[in-house]
């Protein structure tokens, strides 16, 4: 669930609107120039992906992903979602304008550290990969509904029930988004398994000599 | 605590009220999505563009980019700093009056503000009842349930959030609908957003529309092979499936849109085509715009009391 515009304070608003900033430039210096063409088709990979609903009881959730996001695309995965996050409120108004940077570190932060824990913790065979990638999923969505509590926490003591409420509703997507985590690495281990290899293991010295436009 | 004021209903005006207020808004709701519906121009619309009256030839349309969105964002954040009903529903009139001048055919903004409706109803549920009981409060008690008190300030705070998010729902379309998105991307750059940042949301916008008539083409390919969404751990393995594969098909695109770029001279940059020019007029109405976000918040504070 992303905030809307209107309920963070407007001192929380800019602020986390400069960090996230800060470390979508941090994120963009990270990976060369010429793989900003894959971080922009990856990132409307994640959007439509995102717009794939499963139904649960009732209603029905939508995949978020941070989990999977950091998995493949390691330190980019921050602009990765940030683009997302910024088309989804100029096509769909999901999520505002003033809220964007509160947002992005809501889904970003988790997808960075979830990134770095699937590549430290996967291992080589497919069902120990299947499982670190669900558990990562699982904690990725975790890792944002923490994150969104805190700031709606932060903004006043009104605010402390819907906190609570906002983390309550998480804990059933937390799951489901676990077992598809686990589907999708599986089948990605399957397919394509080059696609999960660690952009966390290139050293920036090994980015740089790409960086220099060919001519 | 004990100085609130009270006000007692009979308990059987619980459900009577809650089924009248969820009827309501449920044919509100009806009859505006058909509304939308009945506007748009094809069937399959599912991702509107951001960028479709950017023809016009209105006062916003004729606005620099650059100084548009040091307004309008300048005046979004204005907008969300209030507190007070009152100057929320100023600003809400402004935006409506920004909208019209701008001649944005109504269903866009509707569209805007239907899709956020899921949080803000949690609000606008949730507040009244949850928030902290303070000494001038009203609460509001059905029969002997003092569980569900519902607090009056809560339900203040929740229509103030939700005019505040109409009120920047509403901007985005004279922000973003009256220029081509590329002079607006360009016009952040301009401004000193990264240049990368703005380029991949360029290629990640045009991708979308891709992207989604692959997700198309795949679920018609899975219903035509009977899958129906349904019993979770199935339902849950094929869509885990269908993401992996659409991320598969997304990769091996990259490769190919990559050298398809580089063939046609792509050096890590994109050229820049938008004339800005920064007349009077563009300050002028930046000004205007910079000065009535700042004097609404100004007059909230002065109305509400202390910075």
């Amino acid at each position: 669930m992303h905030i809307s515009d209107g309920v963070l304070p407007t001192t929380i608003a800019l602020g986390t609107g400069v960090v996230s900033l800060a470390i979508a430039t941090w994120s963009a210096k990270r990976s060369p120039a010429e793989d900003l063409p894959k971080v922009a088709v990856i990132s409307a990979a994640f959007f439509v992906a995102s717009l794939v609903h499963i139904p649960l009881g009732p209603t029905s959730i939508h995949l978020l992903l941070p989990g999977i996001v950091g998995a493949l695309l390691g330190p980019a995965a921050f602009l990765a979602i940030l683009l997302g996050l910024v088309l989804q409120s100029l096509l769909f108004q999901f999520g505002g304008l003033t809220a964007l940077g509160a947002n992005a570190l809501m889904m970003g932060l988790p997808a960075l550290a979830c990134g770095l824990l699937f590549q430290t913790l996967r291992g080589q065979s497919r069902k120990r990969q299947a499982i670190t990638g669900a558990f990562c999923g699982g904690l990725g969505v975790l890792g944002s509904a923490l994150i969104l509590a805190i700031l709606l926490a932060l903004s006043g003591e009104d605010f402390l029930g819907v906190a609570k409420l906002a983390l309550l509703a998480h804990l059933p997507v937390v799951v489901i988004e676990a077992i598809a985590a686990g589907f999708i690495v599986s089948f990605l281990v399957r397919v394509k398994p080059e696609l999960l290899e660690a952009p966390f293991t290139l050293r920036k010295e090994q980015i740089l000599p790409d960086t220099k436009p060919k001519r | 605590m004990t100085e609130h004021q009270t006000i007692h209903f009979a308990a059987y005006w619980l459900p009577l009220l809650g089924c009248g207020v969820i009827l309501c808004s449920w044919l509100a709701m009806r009859s505006l999505r058909r509304m939308i519906t009945a506007r748009q121009t094809t069937a399959d619309e599912q991702i509107p563009t951001i960028d479709a009256g950017a023809a016009g030839t209105s006062l916003i349309h004729r606005w620099d980019p650059r100084f548009k969105i040091i307004a309008l964002l300048g005046f979004a954040f204005c907008a969300v700093s209030l507190h007070s009903p009152r100057s929320v529903l100023v600003a809400l009139l402004l935006t409506i009056i920004t909208v019209s001048i701008a001649r944005i055919p109504w269903h866009r903004p509707l569209r805007r503000l239907l899709a956020m409706n899921g949080f803000l109803v949690m609000f606008l549920i949730v507040m009244p009842l949850t928030v902290p009981t303070r000494i001038s409060d009203t609460l509001i008690i059905f029969g002997d349930w003092q569980l569900m008190a519902f607090n009056l300030r809560g339900l203040e705070l929740a229509l103030v959030i939700i005019g505040k998010a109409w009120c920047v729902a509403l901007l985005m379309e004279p922000l973003l609908a009256t220029a081509p998105l590329g002079a607006t991307l360009e016009g952040l750059t301009r401004l000193g957003l990264p240049g990368k940042i703005s380029e991949t949301l360029l290629i990640a916008h045009r991708y979308l529309f891709v992207f989604l008539g692959e997700v198309q083409r795949m679920r018609s390919g899975m219903e035509a092979r009977a899958f129906r969404p349904g019993r979770r751990w199935d339902t849950l393995r094929d869509l885990g499936n269908f993401v992996g594969m659409l991320l598969v098909r997304s990769f091996e695109r990259t490769h190919r849109v990559y050298a398809a770029m580089q063939a046609r001279g792509y050096n890590g940059s994109l050229p820049h085509h938008h004339q800005f020019r920064g007349a009077t007029s563009d300050w002028l109405q930046t000004m205007v715009w910079l000065g009535l976000g700042l004097g609404l918040v100004l007059a909230d504070r002065l109305h509400t009391g202390g910075f």
